[in-house]
């Protein structure tokens, strides 16, 4: 995918306002840090990164209709980077069923005039939320071939994300959210009960648990097929810099941030990494940040 | 979440550091201001002037501390200290100095005659070899003992610091025998803080597994010859027996206030664990990034209360060399913001602390208790109200008589409404002095 330049990204910027409402990557509502007056919302985040990756003509439109069924501010999304390509992940939050258009059904509706939605996984599944994943060959294709579907995890449970295709469901992730300073007892074995890193090397778990990021609320420690991942929930705006910096974001990205840090004050971010060993090398197969739309 | 723990708390708040410059004749391979001397310039006498005349009214400060560079290189060092003791508002005048310059007896004569009673003098190794590949000045090892024994002469308040980084760890308690014929009151020793090398690249990062048992050697020695020690930037955990020499806290600094953005920030991954954690910054990032975490090593010593993400980091008063912290200072101006709200309340107003970032009265009402914070006026900030110098909001609540806490609460914010005159100044920066003491960079750097 050819990455384009700032210059072709000259979007207008949304500004905050009275209504806007702050959640983080689950849906959970924060309160922010500043006022809202003269700071952006943080979909500028999400609409810069589609122009980024040459899509934002393609998604922005399904996106938006989304947005509107579904209320300003209850959409999350995910915005990914290998350190190549960018691709996105959009999450639809509904625990209590109460809403027709978060639905399965509802969502495919949404999407009909841009995307048929192949899987149609039974809508009893007591799913908690539901995504799909957005890149370019998604809008060039114009079908969403697989959702992600959430289950709640509980005590002695972890939280699961089963992968719907047309064909059926597999069992994809597990997820644990913990308390990051409260319940690192529990947070520490869970990282290490690994089998893609040893962390025989007493500096390893640092590359994990990066200092900077360990500043949050909550991290997610996940378990995936091929390697393991790990989420800090309810970072500042300077931390969602050091990790756009640190793992080599486009620059258009960054410097929308970096140019005006004071803008995204208010807001409290999630980023999540993924990592394997490559030798003695740790490495970021996959990054990603979080914000709602 | 990022606050201020970690990244400069704790401070003392009734203690204030001035950097009157930049330049030094020595330099140490350690040196945390290394790249502050290209782009910052020292604190202005204006400035000194108003933070001076500012202590005068409010008596926030007990002690000012010049600082550098080598400040002793400064001219206008007898004209600061001139300002400082005229002023008749601070109980000590504290220099940080190399003490090279302090070879010249009649020199320190001088600072003791001005008004300076306490020095803190570097000495980073216990022998010139060691000393002068630190400061990559020859001769630099002999005019710091020259200026030690001088000081010893005089009879004046004098401390030493020794920076502990992997050129000199193995010999921190030589460096205690080269001192102790000078009888300092105090010694410390601070773990080196990269701030410009975060990769460590120059290896001056050594390892605690190294770290901890040689300072734990100095301190023994320190207290068999009743000397007292000081440590900052070793976990707290790590010092086993001498844990009380552990004070991870620094003044607060009139300095440029982009001197921070560079600062180490730290973390402990037993931040909600450990009891000490409010005083102990636990391990700064590059630590952890070099050497990991140190999970298996630290030993936090479980909390007996709960776990509250700090706010603003602990208060912490003014230094007293030999004789632990000084009592608090009061306020009567700010006391006076309150005056009459406890007893209306059958309350007890136990505690008003200045800083200068905020003012807080804690109230407590038999077993329970709310703190009142002020903050600088902001309106951008989340206040329970706003009055013409503050933000008003409150916070540890505790105990279980909410409804009479909430009466406390609502009386205190009425009846310092109705009080605030205006013009009471806080201020949440850390540094103070804002862009214009930033050096113009060299026409054709990139900024
Ligand atoms: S466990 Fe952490 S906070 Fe506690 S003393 Fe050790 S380093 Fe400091």
């Amino acid at each position: 995918m050819a990455l384009l330049d700032a210059s072709a990204l000259l979007t207008p910027l949304l500004e905050s306002g009275p209504d806007d409402r702050y959640f983080d990557y689950c849906l959970q509502p924060y309160r922010p840090r500043r006022s809202w007056r003269a700071r952006l919302r943080p979909e500028n985040l999400l609409w810069r990164s589609l122009a980024v990756g040459g899509v934002l003509e393609h998604l922005r439109p399904p996106l938006l209709a989304l947005q509107a069924a579904l209320g300003k501010d209850m959409t999350v999304w995910g915005i990914k980077w290998d350190g190549h390509r960018l691709f996105w992940e959009i999450y639809v939050y509904d625990p209590d069923k109460e809403d027709p258009n978060a639905t399965l059904e509802g969502i495919a509706r949404t999407l009909t005039p841009w995307f048929e939605v192949l899987p149609r996984p039974r809508e009893s599944i007591p799913y908690q939320m539901v995504s799909f994943d957005l890149d370019a060959s998604v809008a060039s294709r114009r079908t969403i071939d697989e959702l992600n579907l959430y289950l709640t995890g509980g005590p002695g449970h972890a939280g699961r994300s089963y992968k719907a295709r047309a064909t059926g469901v597999e069992l994809e992730n597990t997820y644990r959210f913990l308390d990051a300073k409260r319940e690192i007892d529990q947070i520490l074995p869970l990282l290490k009960a690994s089998v893609f890193v040893d962390y025989g090397d007493p500096a390893r778990l640092s590359k994990v648990l990066i200092p900077e990021l360990y500043a949050c609320r909550t991290i997610c420690v996940a378990k995936k097929r091929l390697r393991d991942g790990v989420y800090f929930s309810g970072i500042a705006v300077e931390q969602l810099l050091f990790f756009l910096r640190r793992f080599g974001y486009p620059s258009a990205i960054i410097d929308l941030v970096a140019r005006r840090p004071g803008a995204f004050e208010h807001l409290f971010f999630d980023v999540g990494i993924d990592y394997a060993l490559d030798g003695d090398v740790m490495t970021y197969p996959k990054t990603s940040f979080y914000g709602t739309l | 979440m990022l606050t201020h723990k970690g990244r400069f708390d704790p401070t003392r708040f009734e203690d204030l550091t001035v950097t009157v410059d930049f330049h030094c004749h020595s330099a140490c391979r350690f040196c945390i201001v290394q790249e502050g001397m290209n782009l910052f310039k020292g604190v202005s006498e204006d400035k000194l002037r108003a933070a001076v005349a500012d202590n005068a009214r409010s008596r926030r400060y007990r002690r000012i501390c010049f600082t550098g560079g080598e400040v002793t290189l400064e001219r206008k060092l007898f004209d600061y200290v001139a300002i400082a003791r005229a002023s008749g508002s601070f109980e000590h005048v504290r220099l940080q100095t190399n003490g090279r310059m302090l070879a010249d007896m009649a020199l320190a004569r001088r600072l003791l005659n001005a008004g300076v009673d306490e020095y803190f003098v570097s000495l980073h190794g216990h022998d010139a070899a060691t000393q002068d590949n630190i400061s990559q000045r020859p001769g630099s090892f002999d005019e710091a003992v020259r200026g030690i024994a001088n000081l010893a002469e005089l009879g004046v308040c004098l401390m030493t610091n020794t920076v502990i980084c992997t050129l000199n760890v193995e010999h921190l308690s030589r460096v205690v025998d080269t001192v102790q014929p000078f009888r300092p009151v105090r010694m410390e020793f601070w773990n080196y803080l990269p701030m410009e090398d975060y990769a460590d690249e120059r290896d001056l990062v050594a390892p605690m597994s190294k770290v901890a048992p040689e300072v734990r050697r100095a301190l023994g020695k320190i207290r068999e010859l009743g000397i007292e020690g000081r440590v900052k930037y070793v976990p707290r955990c790590l010092l086993g027996d001498f844990a009380e020499a552990h004070d991870d806290s620094q003044p607060d600094v009139v300095i440029a206030e982009k001197f921070y953005d560079a600062y180490p920030q730290f973390a402990c991954l037993y931040e909600a664990k450990c009891e000490h954690s409010d005083t102990c910054l636990g391990l700064h990032h590059p630590y952890v990034t070099k050497f990991g975490w140190e999970e298996g090593r630290l030993q936090p010593t479980p909390r007996t209360r709960p776990f509250v993400e700090p706010e603003d980091g602990l208060w912490v008063g003014s230094d007293r060399p030999g004789e632990g912290m000084a009592d608090a200072l009061d306020h009567p101006a700010w006391r006076a913001l309150v005056e009459g709200v406890a007893p209306r309340n059958e309350a007890r107003l136990s505690a008003v602390r200045l800083t200068r970032r905020t003012c807080s009265f804690l109230f407590e009402h038999g077993d329970s208790s709310v703190e009142v914070v002020l903050s600088a006026r902001d309106d951008g900030a989340p206040a329970l109200t706003r009055t013409p110098s503050f933000n008003i909001h409150y916070r540890s609540v505790a105990g279980p008589a909410r409804e009479k806490l909430a009466s406390i609460v609502r009386d205190a914010v009425k009846t310092i409404g109705e009080r605030d005159p205006g013009g009471m100044v806080l201020d949440r920066r850390k540094g103070l002095v804002g862009d214009e003491a930033a050096r113009r960079r060299p026409s054709g750097r990139a900024d």
